[in-house]
């Protein structure tokens, strides 16, 4: 058991399995945490596989004792058992992953969409031009805030709260049916990271205005324009900052516009 | 109005100004012919730099193996000079007939300096075969002096030539915002067009770009002369060579990010629409293909100095640490390749709640990979460090306490890289972004001053024992291999990301792109088109490899002085 | 020597079909050139017709009837004689040239019916912009004719696509609950039979209910090719998908219970 231990095939063999099990079982069970996708899951795996070989190979003296199992199941006469179900096994494995990977199944496959698009330089708001590069919140400057947060909070609850629910984290009632899934604005990978002027844009022009790479599936997301006034809008923008906390990216100020 | 009409009518000029290429469709071959003329011109604009690095090391520190060694370089430009020569004419052949329209708009802003481009690259060529062929006959003296200013003449025609061909393909990319597709082509002014957003900051990006190009593709040439040599002498000079082609690779890689950042901003600033469609749009699964090429670069590069220390009396003293700098790096590479939005079947994503893990979503976002690639950058720059020290024991009164302080300047650096990655995640994000700037600062600043130190405490150290150049296994040339073409595969992938963010335009914004081939490919199409692009120019790099084997003997002269570092 | 050549080749290409490989293993996304019809005021008659062309073939829907059985007349090809639709239709309306009848047809396309056939037809202007019904026109008049739809005849695109947005959807047919109403109006006999009367392109639906539940019956409206009623495979991708966006929720409910109670 020591001199296994102690040789770098079996331990390169331990990390890769330690790996495997910390990847697949261990993550998901951290708090907060979900299944990691086969995707990354392999990603992973690859990444380690890689640094593994590299740990093994970049000593002589290491990389020599590394090969010995290895070569000595390729021709030693007493392993004949082993060689030949090794031979089998890997045999078998590829038929198996071949076979995966052409099974026909019934799950739709995965899908790459882009979450955040990019969007145009300007869009049409009920027949007004507006450009979205360079535009904040003009909600900010002007009047009360405490009465734009009202507003806002109305519009919420009226019109967004089924899907993106109660607590802004895209867990309404209806979220379930809906895929993609409502985006869940206290995650730092929403509107934390995003301008107002493209909130806007999403809520304006919702899923019919996504572009392509919104695709496959478009997001059920009404387009509010027809339903809400330019205000209204931006004031449930203001609404969504101020209650989850996160602030909106803003514009880096360039030269030009400094002069 | 008249001059409306006027456009009118050059537009629908324009739009019927296009032809097809045979088989391939004129998209790919114009692709092809850029691509690889590119890959070639980089070749021959990176080598000059350090050939004449190293021809001022053999003068000025009387080394006599930097001056063969550069003279070798230059003679591999020699072949590769025409092979950029016939790549161009066949880019310009194919745009000007297959693109007629644009070419015709191009060359009505830019034809004064397409001019100037001639000449320079005409005096470029001249100059080049002077540095060549009087290299052994200005070799002592001041005669030497004039020929190594030859070449610096070389470089500076090298840059000015690529400083306009710059700005021709910037000004496609962000043309200056006051021109529409109303503005009429004689109207604009040369400068303005030049004086484009992106202009210089891909002049740097290139720039540097090329030193680490040139530096792979020499490294990989030598690793080809390695396993192809036959005495001893021969495998030390080409396992020497292959080791400064990999160093100037590598070193230059690390400043490498900061220009494209720089790049990267200026674009945003351009356009946010641009920069969006390039890091958050339909391109961005192709950062997590460049994370992946990025990594593969640092391990295979910290690789071949790991394996390169086995022929280092003394180096076994370090070796052990070696594989926690690999488990840093693994780590690294690990966070820097994870998605944000991770590619999941509907199960799963009903698991993770969204396309974004809940956990490991959080190692998605910039703060973390900034975090990373920082991390991976001071631990490839310890492994050089570990290589340079490998063999010699410092005897100044201060080394102990010097050790210390290198030490306390790593752990202070990789410390302001963690405070602000992890800052990161609390702050908004105009902030956010300023910090990388910190931790890119606490990194150079730790390279420098670390370096600054090292040199100092290696004066008068006592060998152990001269580096065995020649002891190296095989497959630690093959690592050389793997990175030149991973560094050729990550420009052809940059080239992609850049020009295609332009997307259905031929001038963003300005003339549309109206052939069948104006939507931007997926990533899949492109790889294959980039693969295609490396496959040619290896091979004509090889071809012009043996020829260089073909046509003189080596340059080698045995050298009994001990090798001293590179990097001094 | 040999071995390490091939040795060096392979490891080459390793690499490169690695990474190929990576690149195309990841889900493929082409930026496309966007489709918006920007028909702005130098637009050449080409570009409507091949924009025409392609709205004929796709989102218009129109070959669900014209061009496949004896439901609507022929467009593309010879009708009776006449030719295709570009040599006929200015001698269909006197007073009416070829172009203002097209677009009046697509339109209120009730107001002339051809002889011989049903009043199936949707308003296209529910369901196209005027810039797209502008190009429907012009790829109808070059089958056969000349195409004089210029720029002038299209309205700028802001008031078109505020036009089309704040249109108040009031369903099909005047926003009526009563089903056999939907059911006209929508254009549903054109290949459903119900109660006996209608075409035979769909299965019949007098007693859909004691085949299929409500849930179903919804789909099959909204998503018509998600599941083909056994031995109607061969049209499948002919019932238009624009139901959902044309029929109110009430209509749609409406619609639905009296099918399901239809046993």
């Amino acid at each position: 058991m020591r001199t296994y231990l102690r040789h770098p095939f079996w331990q390169a063999a331990g990390l890769l399995v330690l790996a495997y099990l910390v990847i697949a079982f261990v993550i998901p069970l951290l708090p907060g945490s979900a299944m990691v996708p086969s995707s990354v899951v392999l990603q992973y795996m690859a990444t380690v596989l890689v640094g593994i070989l590299i740990w093994v190979s970049d000593e002589e003296a290491r990389w020599t004792q590394f090969k010995e199992p290895l070569h000595e199941v390729l021709v030693q006469p007493r392993l004949k058992m082993v060689r030949n179900g090794l031979l089998a096994a890997v045999t078998l494995v590829v038929g198996c992953l071949t076979y995966s990977q052409v099974r026909a199944s019934v799950a739709a496959p995965p899908n790459l969409r882009s979450i955040h698009p990019a969007p145009p330089p300007q869009i049409t708001f009920r027949g007004k031009t507006i450009t979205l590069v360079g535009l904040d919140n003009p909600l900010r400057r002007s009047g009360d805030m405490a009465a734009h947060l009202a507003v806002g909070r109305r519009v919420y609850y009226q019109n967004c709260v089924p899907c993106h629910g109660d607590h802004l984290d895209g867990q309404g009632h209806f979220a379930a049916g809906l895929n993609p899934l409502p985006a869940n604005f206290q995650d730092n990978g929403t509107i934390a990271q995003l301008t107002e002027s493209f909130v806007f844009w999403r809520v304006a022009k919702g899923g019919p205005g996504l572009p392509r790479e919104g695709t496959p599936w478009n997001s059920a997301m009404p387009a509010w324009e027809d339903f809400l006034t330019e205000d209204e809008i931006w004031s449930v923008v203001l609404f969504l900052y101020d209650q989850t906390g996160w602030k909106p990216r803003t514009w880096e100020v360039s030269a030009e516009a400094a002069k | 109005m008249a001059d409306g009409m006027l456009l009118l009518q050059a537009a629908a000029d324009t739009a019927n100004a296009y032809r097809d290429f045979p088989w391939i469709g004129s998209r790919a071959a114009v692709w092809i012919a850029a691509e690889v003329h590119l890959m070639f011109a980089a070749f021959v604009l990176g080598v000059p730099i350090f050939a004449v690095v190293a021809e001022a090391i053999g003068i000025f520190g009387k080394d006599q193996r930097y001056d063969r060694l550069s003279k070798e370089f230059t003679r591999l430009l020699l072949i590769a000079y025409s092979a950029t020569a016939i790549w161009g004419a066949v880019f310009v052949f194919l745009l000007s007939t297959l693109y007629s329209g644009l070419w015709a708009y191009l060359t009505r802003i830019f034809g004064p300096s397409m001019w100037v481009y001639v000449s320079i690259f005409f005096l470029e060529s001249f100059t080049l075969y002077l540095y060549y062929y009087g290299w052994d006959r200005w070799k002592y003296g001041r005669a030497k002096i004039v020929h190594w200013c030859l070449g610096i003449l070389l470089n500076i025609w090298g840059t000015i030539v690529m400083f306009i061909a710059d700005s021709w393909l910037t000004y496609m990319m962000t043309p200056p915002r006051d021109i529409t597709p109303q503005t009429s082509p004689a109207s604009i002014k040369i400068w303005h067009a030049i004086l484009n957003h992106t202009w210089m900051p891909i002049n740097i990006h290139r720039l540097i770009g090329n030193v680490v190009f040139g530096g792979a593709i020499v490294g990989a040439y030598a690793s080809y002369r390695f396993l192809a040599s036959r005495s001893d002498e021969e495998r030390a000079h080409y396992d020497w060579m292959g080791y400064v082609g990999n160093f100037i690779a590598m070193s230059a890689l690390i400043v490498l990010p900061f220009a494209g950042y720089w790049l990267g901003r200026e674009i945003y600033q351009y356009d946010q629409s641009l920069g969006i469609t390039m890091m958050g749009g339909f391109m961005s699964w192709l950062w997590v293909i460049q994370a992946f090429l990025i990594a593969v670069l640092f391990l295979a590069g910290n690789y071949y100095l790991w394996v390169g220390m086995g022929r280092i009396p003394g180096a076994e003293r370090y070796q052990p640490y070696t594989k926690w700098l690999l488990v840093v790096l693994v780590l690294g590479a690990l966070v820097w390749g994870t998605p944000h939005t991770m590619i999941a079947d509907s199960r799963e994503l009903a698991a993770m709640g969204g396309s974004h893990h809940p956990l490991l979503g959080a190692l998605g976002v910039m703060s973390a990979k900034n975090t990373a690639v920082n991390l991976m950058i001071l631990a490839t720059f310890l492994s050089f460090l570990l290589y340079r020290r490998a063999n010699i024991r410092p005897t100044v009164p201060w080394a102990k306490a010097g050790t210390r302080i290198q030490a306390a300047m790593f752990v202070i650096a990789a410390g302001v890289v963690l405070f602000f990655g992890i800052r990161g995640y609390f702050v908004e994000a105009i902030v956010r972004i300023g910090y990388s700037v910190y931790q890119v600062g606490a990194v150079l600043a730790c390279i420098v001053f670390v370096t600054l130190i090292d040199v100092l405490m290696a004066r008068g150290a006592q060998s152990l024992g001269a580096i065995q150049w020649g002891k190296m296994p095989p497959r630690s040339q093959y690592a050389l291999f793997i990175l030149a073409v991973t560094f050729t595969w990550l420009m052809g992938l940059m080239g992609f990301a850049r020009s295609g963010i332009r997307q259905h335009w031929h001038v963003y914004g300005v003339i549309q792109d109206m052939t069948p081939y104006a939507a931007t490919p997926a990533l899949g199409y492109a790889a294959i088109m980039i693969s295609t692009c490396v496959l040619i120019f290896l091979s004509l790099v090889g071809f012009i490899f043996w020829l260089g084997g073909l046509a003189e003997k080596s340059t080698f002269v045995p050298s009994t002085v001990e090798a001293p570092h590179v990097g001094h | 020597m040999w071995a390490t050549n091939l040795r060096i080749i392979g490891v080459v290409l390793g690499t490169l079909a690695l990474y190929t490989l990576i690149a195309n293993k990841i889900p493929q996304v082409q930026s496309e050139v966007p489709r918006a019809l920007s028909l702005g005021a130098n637009v050449t008659p080409e570009q409507l017709v091949s924009a025409g062309d392609q709205l004929y073939h796709g989102a218009g829907g129109c070959t669900a009837c014209h061009g496949l059985g004896t439901r609507a007349p022929n467009l593309l090809t010879d009708e009776k004689g006449q030719g295709p639709v570009g040599a006929r239709c200015g001698k269909r309306e006197a007073g009416k040239d070829c172009k203002a009848y097209l677009y009046e047809s697509l339109t209120s396309p009730r107001a002339y019916v051809v002889a011989g056939y049903e009043p199936i037809m949707p308003e296209m202007g529910r369901i196209l912009s005027p810039q797209q019904l502008w190009a429907l026109v012009a790829f109808l008049e070059s089958n056969g004719g000349t195409v004089d739809v210029s720029a002038s005849d299209i309205p700028s695109s802001t008031t078109s696509t505020t036009s089309t947005s704040s249109t108040p959807s009031a369903g099909i047919a005047g926003g009526s609950t009563d089903p056999m109403t939907i059911i006209r109006g929508a254009g549903c006999t054109g290949c459903h039979k119900i109660n006996g009367e209608g075409g035979a392109i769909g299965p019949d639906l007098t007693h859909v209910g004691s085949r299929l539940s409500a849930n179903l019956i919804r789909e099959s409206i909204l998503t018509p090719d998600a599941k083909i009623a056994k031995g109607f495979e061969k049209f499948k991708g002919i019932m238009p998908k624009m139901f959902g966006n044309q029929l109110t929720a009430a209509q749609l409910e409406a619609l639905v219970q009296f099918l399901a109670s239809h046993k």
